[in-house]
């Protein structure tokens, strides 16, 4: 018969402020397949951790129960210790009498003790049948896949690279870049984004294990950690990138063509780009697209056909972007599969790092959102960049003339009910920024800035807002409550200050809004193909707020960046850097350990009838045959051991090892006696 | 008042009772953005404690030293202030929660006579005719008001002469 040693814990007053510890320990004592129950203040301290240890090595028991917080947490502590004595690990077990009943219980100590020991006698009941389980490796592949090319997959990416491992970069867009690569200067230091990102871009471009896939997207994941095979969609361009050097020919005579009509993303919609494009100056790869939706086929150009003959000239009418390609890019008249092409990778571990958008403006009616001269705080960032629509003139949309009195208007869509209830965390200090800048290059500029209350935590960020009052900038305390539109499109702004309990209201020339960072739409359909969750915010989730910030509750799968939740790119590069450091885990280990907590196939036992295969939520179960008759057979790397096979099956064949069917009755037995 | 206030626990938690319990109910949820007064019109007309002053004194634990304050009598149910609200606080609620408040302590600033006495006479404590510009623009002239109904008028007249309001003499 097994030899069980019980050991309760008090866990300082958490269990023990309820439960009579004493009463549950001889309880147990009593139980026939019990040979000792001790208690101890903390179970988990070493000294608690030595009287486990200690009745092991002395051959007193050969199966532990310890009756204490959460397996959820201790578990593995308890499995180590007893493992180290020289017990197979898996002969341990926890009954849960903190947070499944001390806690819950606190008003009725008396039931909870008799809970407490009705847990406890099925812990020792399963205990008691328990046998001992291996864990098992398998290989894992050493490379990574990184999704979003923003400043956080950028870091991560070449983190990756660097300890040596392939690492798979894909980025929606045709360059990478994100919206670092949109902004002017960045705050608390004032240098200038593209000078510093530019250099990060382009070791990404030029990096030996980087394998750099633009224009794509991720369609599907499928494995676990360590082996996952992903499908990636490589959109169509249309251009022939072997060929493109990046001149922009195209892109410039098709803006003429279209036009103006096509907003460019890039420039927040402040100017128009052609349907053939270059995202941006900097771009990296510098590869023109043709954005099929917006083609207008000029001269009857269609993609996939041979151009038309000129009734006139008796020669054939090529597209002009075709014509104005030096490099012989373009050709239209190829086949082009509009989907593009699927690529197959396999990776051992993913970092998502997708980033945010910014609210629109179209939501704040009493924003007066339909004026030109009210912007949001990143079109700003493109009239203030040297790359802009303006060439880093600062004009105002309506008239493109310089204003003289520029507003900022704090928390649109942030800290607010009807939108997001967060602080979007980089509004304050990106005002600030803002304003600061513009007040360098024009000191004559009246500059009006409205907050709730400024939010400026950070290395160096009060000092960076202190300064800017210093400069003369207006900072007050107050939401604007709204804004006017007056004739020739100038604004009137509603606003409050809160210290001197006053209404404010003036003419303001430029309006910017610092609208919420949130996560788009888009977000869905990654989360639907990796399995990520999405917190309260709207956000992905990560495992733990506090001690599992990268990491998901998808093991091989890590979050960096703004997808994660607002931040700044201080934070968002810690962040990246710290992903790629967990990520690397599993390839340095070239294995990953598969619990043997999982369902078997007795294929003996098993009459081929198939009723589990579609029942497991995990594909895990495919048929094998076994002496020319098919079986079922279960992958352990897909069962995650939920055991609905075993329980659906009507020849008891599968076993899920660790749940037995005896140490489940004997557990049942104990509860209900 | 004195120049200076005592943050008193027990009067604050009085006052947010006394108006949550008086139809002010998101009295707590108030951040004090101060977006709400930057839209009011009565703010605007010289009525600073409303809405968001109003809040922060009750906050404070002034509801008794507010009760002469005729601010609130300023307010025009416009609902600017709820529409523009980030937090869902229903200001003009907590504003109409304090005028009970006043007028169950028979509390009335003078300013408040007038619209007492439009309150008896029409049935609306700030009117005005709104007729010629209501033609204009293609309505008919006439609201379905108390305001251009006698009978109406008369019940409204003769709940106020009722009310504990009667006892203070103004109609
Ligand atoms: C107006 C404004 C000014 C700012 N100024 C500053 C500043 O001065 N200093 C500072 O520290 N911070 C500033 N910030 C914050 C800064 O922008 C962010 O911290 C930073 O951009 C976050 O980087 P990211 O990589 O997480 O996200 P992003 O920059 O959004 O990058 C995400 C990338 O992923 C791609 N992507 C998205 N979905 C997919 C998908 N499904 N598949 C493939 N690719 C995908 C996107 O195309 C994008 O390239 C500012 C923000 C704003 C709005
Ligand atoms: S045919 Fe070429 S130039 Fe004309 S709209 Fe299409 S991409 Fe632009
Ligand atoms: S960072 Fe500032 S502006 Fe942005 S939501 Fe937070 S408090 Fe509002
Ligand atoms: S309802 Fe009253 S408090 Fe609110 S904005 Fe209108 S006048 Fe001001
Ligand atoms: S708008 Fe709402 S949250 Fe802001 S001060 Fe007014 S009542 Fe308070």
């Amino acid at each position: 018969m097994a030899k069980v040693g019980v050991y309760v814990c008090h866990c300082g007053t958490n269990i023990a402020g309820v439960i009579d510890v004493e009463a549950v320990r001889a309880f147990a004592e009593a139980l026939p397949e019990v040979v000792v129950a001790r208690k101890d203040l903390f179970m988990c301290s070493d000294s608690g951790q030595e009287l486990v240890k200690q009745d092991i090595r002395e051959g007193l028991v050969d199966r532990v129960v310890v009756a204490a917080c959460t397996p959820r947490t201790h578990e593995p502590i308890f499995r180590a210790a007893v493992e180290s004595a020289g017990l197979n690990k898996y002969l341990f077990e926890m009954a849960n009498i903190r947070d499944q009943d001390s806690w819950v219980h606190p008003d009725n100590p008396e039931q909870a003790t008799e809970k407490a020991m009705k847990l406890l006698a099925s812990a020792v009941g399963k205990a008691s049948r328990l046998k001992p389980l291996e864990d098992k490796y398998v290989d894992v592949t050493q490379a990574a896949l990184v999704i979003g090319g923003g400043v956080a997959g950028i870091s991560s990416a070449l983190e990756l690279a660097n300890m040596g491992y392939t690492t798979y970069l894909v980025e929606k867009e045709p360059s990478i870049g994100g919206i670092m690569a949109q902004l002017d200067k960045t705050f608390p230091t004032n240098d200038c984004s593209a000078c510093i990102l530019t250099p990060l871009m382009v070791d990404v471009g030029n990096h030996p294990n980087i394998k750099l896939m633009t224009y794509s997207e991720v369609e599907e994941v499928e494995g676990f950690i360590g082996n996952f095979t992903v499908k990636v969609r490589h959109k169509q361009s249309y251009i022939d990138w072997k060929k493109c050097t990046g001149c922009g020919d195209c892109a410039e005579v098709c803006v003429e063509q279209t036009k103006g009509r096509i907003p460019d993303e890039f420039n927040q919609g402040l100017s128009p780009r052609g349907a053939a494009y270059i995202h941006f100056p900097q771009a990296v790869p510098k590869k023109a697209v043709v954005d099929a939706a917006n083609c207008i086929s000029c001269k009857g150009h269609k993609f996939g056909q041979e151009p038309k003959i000129s009734k006139k000239t008796g020669k054939p009418m090529i597209a002009p972007c075709q014509e104005a390609c030096p490099a012989d890019a373009i050709d239209r008249s190829q086949q082009f599969d509009p989907n593009g092409t699927i690529e197959e990778i396999k990776v051992g571990s993913i970092v998502v790092a997708t980033g945010y958008q910014v609210m629109d403006k179209k939501w704040f009616k009493e924003l007066a959102p339909d004026s030109p001269n009210v912007v949001t705080a990143l079109q700003l960032e493109r009239i203030i960049s040297a790359t802009g629509p303006s060439g880093g003139k600062l004009v105002r949309p309506s008239d493109q003339q310089k204003p003289k009195t520029i507003t900022f208007v704090s928390c649109v869509g942030s800290r607010d009910e009807n939108f997001h209830t967060y602080c979007s965390r980089v509004c304050c200090m990106y005002m600030i920024k803002q304003a600061r800048l513009l007040k360098e290059k024009y000191p004559d500029l009246n500059i009006n800035m409205h907050f709730i209350d400024v939010r400026a935590a950070g290395k160096e960020y009060d000092e960076y807002y202190t300064g800017a009052r210093k400069m003369g900038i207006n900072i007050l305390k107050g939401k604007v409550g709204g804004l006017e539109v007056l004739p020739e499109d100038r604004l009137r702004v509603l606003a409050y200050d809160m210290e001197g309990a006053v209404p404010i209201e003036y003419e303001s020339d430029l309006v910017v809004l610092a609208t919420a960072i949130e996560l788009p739409e888009t977000a869905k359909k990654l989360a639907q193909a990796t399995g990520l969750q999405f917190c309260g915010s709207h956000f992905y989730r990560e495992l733990h707020p506090k001690l599992g910030p990268v990491e998901t509750s998808v093991r091989g799968l890590f979050l960096a960046g703004c997808c994660q939740g607002p931040k700044d790119i201080p934070d968002t590069v810690s962040q990246a850097k710290g992903a790629a450091a967990v990520a690397a885990v599993p390839l340095a280990q070239g294995k990953v350990k598969i619990d043997p907590i999982i369902s078997e196939v007795h294929a003996e036992k098993c009459s081929g009838c198939g009723i589990c295969i579609p029942l497991c939520p995990y594909d895990a179960i495919t048929f094998r045959m076994v002496a020319d008759r098919p079986r079922a057979e279960i992958d352990m790397t897909a069962c995650k051991g939920c055991g609905v096979c075993t329980t659906a099956c009507p020849s008891a064949a599968i076993i899920l090892h660790g749940y037995e069917e005896d140490q489940i009755y004997a557990q049942i037995a104990a509860l209900t006696a | 008042m004195s120049d200076y206030i005592k943050l008193d626990s027990e009067k604050i938690s009085e006052g947010v009772k006394t108006i949550t319990e008086l139809g002010g109910h998101g009295i707590l949820k108030c951040v004090q953005c101060g977006a709400c007064s930057a839209v009011c019109p009565g703010v605007k007309a010289g009525f600073p404690v409303l809405c968001r002053l109003l809040i922060k004194k009750v906050l404070d634990g002034q509801l008794e030293e507010m009760i002469e304050e005729s601010s609130s009598w300023g307010c025009q149910a416009c609902n600017r202030c709820t529409e523009v609200c980030p937090q869902g606080v229903r200001p003009q609620e907590v504003v109409f929660a304090f005028r009970r408040y006043q007028a169950n302590e028979l509390a009335f600033s003078t300013s408040a006579i007038t619209s007492q006495m439009n309150l008896h006479s029409y049935g609306h404590a700030v009117f005005s005719d709104a007729r010629e510009l209501r033609k204009k623009v293609g309505l008919a002239p006439e609201a379905p008001t108390s305001a251009y109904n006698e009978k109406a008028q008369k019940e409204i007249q003769t709940l106020l002469e009722n009310s504990p309001m009667g006892e203070l003499g103004l109609y």
